[in-house]
């Protein structure tokens, strides 16, 4: 099934309201076609002295028109409205199932937030693409009988409709889908020169590289302009052929009438003005569905990817223990890919404080991967407790584990909702203690809400070492035995690192940690330091 | 529209309609040649229904509707392509102030701000701006010209008949305000309501991972469909009212016409030449609302830089350079740094350094010790200028350091971190970063004396690999030697190292010192460290040492002044 028809069967979860939708909006556009047919033919019949229609018949019309329009109006968000919800639920779900591992820890932020636009870009499909299309379907027997009326050979004009109302937007559709791959790229590009002058603005300054960085942010921008200047070029330009195409209909149809019935004619021109102006709009539409459809390409392959790790059909009782250890365990993701680590090793006893450092990209995040059960060993086993953990449920396994890692978000949401995360039962003084245990307590109490003030956009902004400690006091008050933390700082300077790291020293005494990261701060308290290069750990000094 | 409108608003405003001013004049151009077609139209109608002779105007009309038809068409093509550039240059210009802005600031200024933020005000939030100089601006002016136009050219034509149009006309804002529903404040509420249904589910989507690894996935899937659901009752109160005033315009568009139709109808028996004038001003109907239809499609282009305006507004403007006193440069070898009483504090509870007096001669190294947070590395940010003293006088060769011409601070200063930044590029443009007019036989030595060739040669597209975000990851002491292999490439006289093996293992860290000692030699050093293997690195070569705990403490006892 095509992605978008993947798409347009969730819609099918509101049929009532859909239909009614596009009922409405058929018989609004009937309506105004209608007026102006029937305006064209009391004007003719008045001029050629002919016998005079009763306007208030036109003034009905007019009516019922500005009634339906206002119905398709407040109907059609109704129904896309509902449909918007269904199709929001549906992706958290289906990631929710799928994809936690894949696309919370490895992909980063840029290409979550890219989903969320791909879904947003989705809403229009309704309204902007189905529904006018349709109308342009609806369009066609009523032109035939009006055309028919004036003359047979005006039924050319649905040559230049067709034309207008169906070829221009398929191929407003091929070159959007086209340029899309082009924007995309250059607007990565784009992102990635933003975040280099940003993020390295010490090393900016010092070797006086900020005309170069701000010519290299120019550069990717002129290529995303480029790629999206063509695009604009190409939709100018069907557009103009639509229009030039339309107009040369309405003059055909007005040349005909010289041959056929004035009268009628007359009415032609003025539906034709109509029925043109409905469908004139398609050209931009068929640019959306060419951007849809890729999009609905991403969105259904991230909603619907699967889970990664098989559940075992009837899940082990948890081990009372919660000593991890990995047993010459191998893992590649694909097996086209080269082993991010073979037969490797580990043991992290109850109680102890282990840290893992290795360069970006090396595969530490992987060793978090799996015990979390978001990937699996090729081969090997990981004992949690003692048991393979391929026979505990996700879970319970992950109840144990409390994980912190870079991509451990702040939601915009309060204060006490985001540590609620953590434990949905925690009372005030649970909050407060897991706050105070983080050295938050003041800062929170400071705000004017205390715990109900809202973080984030539009709300209280903490900074980014008070934020990562909110998310350590999250992650405490899960009450885990096992903490797991993975790169937690990523982003931030490093004073404001090493303060994280004091104070994580002091809320996590008596847990068995174990610590991701690129490199060291001087602050850790840790029994045991091991390197993580070329797939095998090394003892380091520690 | 009853909002006081945001200052930054206003003015992007004012520029905006300013720079459109010629992509308005050719969709007024390309209204008026609407206005020529209808015109045409309306003749050939006329011969057609024989009211009018049919031959040679009939064809005139003919060759004038071809001719304006086609002359809409480039018109329209010409106004699209500028107001593509119009929203094009709006971000250029954007982009490149946030920029400059951002980087004037430098990273004292930013600090503790996430740079991936930032990066979203620079790329994101300046996105956001096209819609409103590209579409909204264009499309605002031309619902004011377009029926203006049309307008006066049907009161011209027929006062009776362009009175029912431009009376239709002003009732559609009348119509809004009387309702007390103004389109700005519904279409707001809506606009608003939809952005935090997509922050919402954007945040909860970007979280997901910790959702799912907090066991709440099915509980947070509930409550994004209760909070949808809620704005959508909420959502469509509002848009019940609001649709009201689209409403409005449908009932002006119809009332015209009929009302025109009837002015018409009855006079026309008997009365032929009215015949073109009453088949034209219909046709001008929907020329007349096209524009009005136009503002009110792109009004959440307009309502989606309120979301945005905040951000924008928030960034200062440029850091006013301060004028030097007097402009110097000083000798670009052998330098010579002194601190006199220099007192620095974040705020009035945080102080950090009191009263510090110290001098590096040339080629000397000033070790500085001292736990974390005593102000090692606020020093060398004070050195670099990212800081500013409170009082004191810091100063290169006897030139104070504000006096400096910024560029030539710039050249005489080589800075070593705890962890160097990795630009996306090849190995190759990382290390040219320090200077890329350096010459090839530069660069050789540069990665010689970083001791790179090594990793070079073993990376089968050597120099040419590429690094940072998508390319090939370093290790900390990798990254190190590139930052090592700059500051060669730099050559500065001064060279400030800010814990520069804090994040290496011992033996690694052994070996980036003998690299950095190559390094020191023939320059003045600024070595901030609490590495023991670093300090015994600093006494073999005869470094003098502040020990930053012990200036502390004498300051609590008085010792220093």
């Amino acid at each position: 099934m095509s992605p978008i028809a993947r798409i347009a069967l969730l819609w099918a979860r509101q049929p009532g309201w859909l239909f009614l939708a596009v009922l409405l909006s058929l018989a609004a556009l009937a309506a105004g076609v209608v007026l102006m047919g029937f305006s064209g033919h009391v004007l003719a019949l008045a001029i050629v002295g002919g016998v005079l229609a009763v306007p208030v018949m036109l003034a009905w019309i007019g009516t019922a028109r500005v009634a339906l329009r206002y119905g398709e109006r407040v109907v059609g968000h109704e129904a896309i409205f509902r449909a918007l919800a269904d199709l929001r639920v549906w992706m958290f779900r289906g990631m929710a199932r799928s994809a936690a591992g894949g696309l919370g820890l490895r992909r980063s932020g840029d290409a979550l937030a890219r989903l969320v636009n791909d879904v947003d870009t989705l809403d229009g499909l309704f309204l902007r693409i189905f529904v006018p299309l349709l109308g342009a379907i609806l369009l066609l027997p009523m032109l035939v009988w009006t055309l028919e009326r004036e003359h047979g050979l005006a039924l050319l004009v649905l040559v230049p409709f067709c034309f207008v109302a169906f070829w221009v937007p398929w191929r407003a559709a091929r070159a959007a889908e086209e340029n899309a791959a082009k924007a995309g790229l250059a607007m990565a590009g784009l992102r990635i020169a933003a975040l280099d002058a940003l993020h390295g603005l010490r090393e900016v300054k010092i070797y006086a590289a900020e005309g170069r960085m701000l010519a290299e942010v120019q550069a990717r921008e002129a290529q995303l302009l480029a790629a999206q200047r063509e695009l604009t070029a190409e939709g100018t330009k069907l557009s103009a052929i639509a229009f030039i195409a339309a107009q040369g209909g309405i003059l055909l149809a007005i040349l005909l009438g010289f041959l056929g019935l004035p009268i009628g004619a007359v009415a032609a021109v003025l539906v034709l003005t109509a029925a043109f102006e409905a469908v004139l709009g398609l050209p931009r539409a068929g640019l959306l569905y060419g951007q849809a459809r890729k999009a609905a390409a991403r969105v259904v392959q991230a909603a619907e990817a699967g889970p990664p790790v098989p559940e075992p059909a009837v899940p082990a009782a948890m081990p009372s223990r919660n000593a991890i250890t990995f047993e010459h365990v191998s893992f590649r993701y694909a097996a086209d890919r080269p082993f991010v680590f073979e037969n490797l090793s580990l043991q992290l006893p109850e109680g102890s404080r282990t840290a893992i450092l290795g360069p970006s990209g090396a595969g530490k995040s992987t060793i978090a991967s799996l015990i979390l059960k978001l990937v699996q060993p090729v081969s090997g086993q990981i004992r949690f407790g003692g048991t393979d953990i391929a026979q505990l449920s996700a879970e319970a396994l992950r109840h144990r584990i409390a994980y912190l890692g870079q991509t451990t978000h702040l939601f915009a949401d309060t204060v006490r909702n985001n540590l609620l995360l953590g434990d949905p039962a925690a009372d005030d003084a649970k909050l407060w203690a897991a706050l105070e245990a983080v050295q938050m307590a003041d800062v929170v109490a400071a705000l004017p809400e205390g715990l109900d003030s809202w973080l984030g956009e539009g709300g209280a902004t903490v900074s980014g070492g008070q934020g990562r400690r909110l998310a350590l006091a999250r992650t405490l008050l899960m009450n885990a035995p096992v903490i797991l933390l993975d790169e937690p700082c990523a982003g931030l300077d490093a004073a404001t690192e090493q303060e994280f790291f004091r104070v994580f020293n002091a809320a996590t005494e008596g847990r068995t940690v174990l610590l991701i990261l690129h490199r060291l701060t001087g602050a850790e308290y840790l029994d045991r330091i091991w390197r993580f290069t070329g797939g095998t750990l090394v003892a380091a000094a520690g | 529209m009853s909002r006081a409108p945001n200052p930054w608003i206003k003015a992007e405003q004012k520029s905006g309609f300013n720079a459109a001013r010629l992509s308005l004049f050719l969709a007024g151009a390309g209204i008026a040649c609407g206005v020529i077609q209808a015109g045409a139209a309306a003749r050939l109608l006329a011969a057609l229904l024989r009211v009018q002779p049919a031959g040679l105007t009939a064809w005139g009309s003919a060759l004038v509707f071809v001719l304006a038809v086609l002359a809409r068409a480039w018109l329209q093509i010409q106004a699209e392509r500028r107001n593509f550039e119009l929203g094009a240059a709006a971000r250029r210009r954007l982009r490149g102030k946030v920029l400059s802005v951002l980087m004037a600031l430098g990273p004292a200024g930013l600090r503790g701000r996430h740079s991936a933020e930032l990066a979203a005000t620079a790329v994101d939030r300046v996105e956001v701006m096209d819609g409103f100089h590209a579409r909204w601006v264009p499309a605002t002016g031309l619902a004011i010209i377009g029926p203006g136009l049309v307008g006066l050219v049907a009161l011209l034509t027929d006062w009776r008949a362009g009175l029912i149009l431009v009376i239709a006309g002003l009732f559609v804002p009348f119509a809004m305000a009387v309702a007390g529903i103004g389109a700005g404040i519904a279409a707001k509420k809506q606009f608003l309501a939809m952005t935090r249904l997509q922050v919402r589910f954007m945040d909860r989507i970007r979280g997901i991972s910790t959702i799912v690894l907090a066991g709440r996935a099915e509980g947070e899937a509930k409550a994004l469909a209760a909070a949808a659901k809620e704005l959508r009752e909420r959502t469509m109160r509002v848009l019940r009212m609001a649709f009201l005033s689209s409403t409005a315009l449908d009932l002006a568009a119809a009332a015209a016409l009929v009302l025109i139709v009837i002015r018409f109808a009855p006079v026309l028996r008997g009365a032929h030449e009215l015949a073109p004038t009453a088949l034209f001003l219909v046709l001008l109907v929907p020329e007349f609302f096209a524009p009005l239809r136009g503002f009110a499609a792109v009004y959440g282009d307009r309502m989606a830089v309120e979301a945005v305006a905040e951000e924008f507004q928030a960034l200062p403007d440029d850091p006013p350079a301060v004028p030097p006193v007097h402009i110097r440069s000083v000798a670009a070898h052998g330098v010579t740094l002194a601190f006199e009483h220099v007192t620095f504090a974040w705020d009035e509870t945080r102080p950090v350094l009191e009263n510090l007096s110290f001098k590096v001669g040339r080629g000397e190294m000033l070790l500085l010790t001292g736990a974390s947070g005593t102000g090692k590395s606020t020093i060398i940010d004070l050195i670099l200028g990212f800081l500013a003293p409170q009082a004191g006088r810091i100063s290169i060769n006897g030139a104070m350091l504000e006096d400096l011409v910024p560029a030539a601070r710039t050249r005489m200063l080589g800075w070593i971190g705890q962890k160097p930044v990795i630009f996306a590029g090849t190995i190759e443009e990382n290390i040219r970063f320090a200077n890329p007019a350096a010459g090839e036989d530069e660069l050789q030595d540069a990665i010689r004396n970083a001791h790179l060739e090594e990793l070079i040669a073993s990376l089968p597209q050597g120099l040419k690999t590429p690094l940072g975000e998508g390319g090939f990851g370093v290790s900390g002491g990798q990254a190190q030697r590139i930052a090592i292999a700059r500051a060669f490439l730099k050559d500065a006289p001064l060279l400030l190292l800010d814990e520069p093996t804090s994040h290496l293992d011992p033996a690694v860290e052994q070996d980036i010192l003998e690299s950095l000692k190559h390094l020191a030699a023939g320059r003045t050093v600024v070595l901030a460290t609490h590495s023991s293997q670093a300090m015994d690195f600093a006494k073999t070569i005869g470094a003098k040492r502040i020990d930053l705990d012990a200036l502390r403490y004498a300051s609590w006892r008085g010792v220093v002044a």
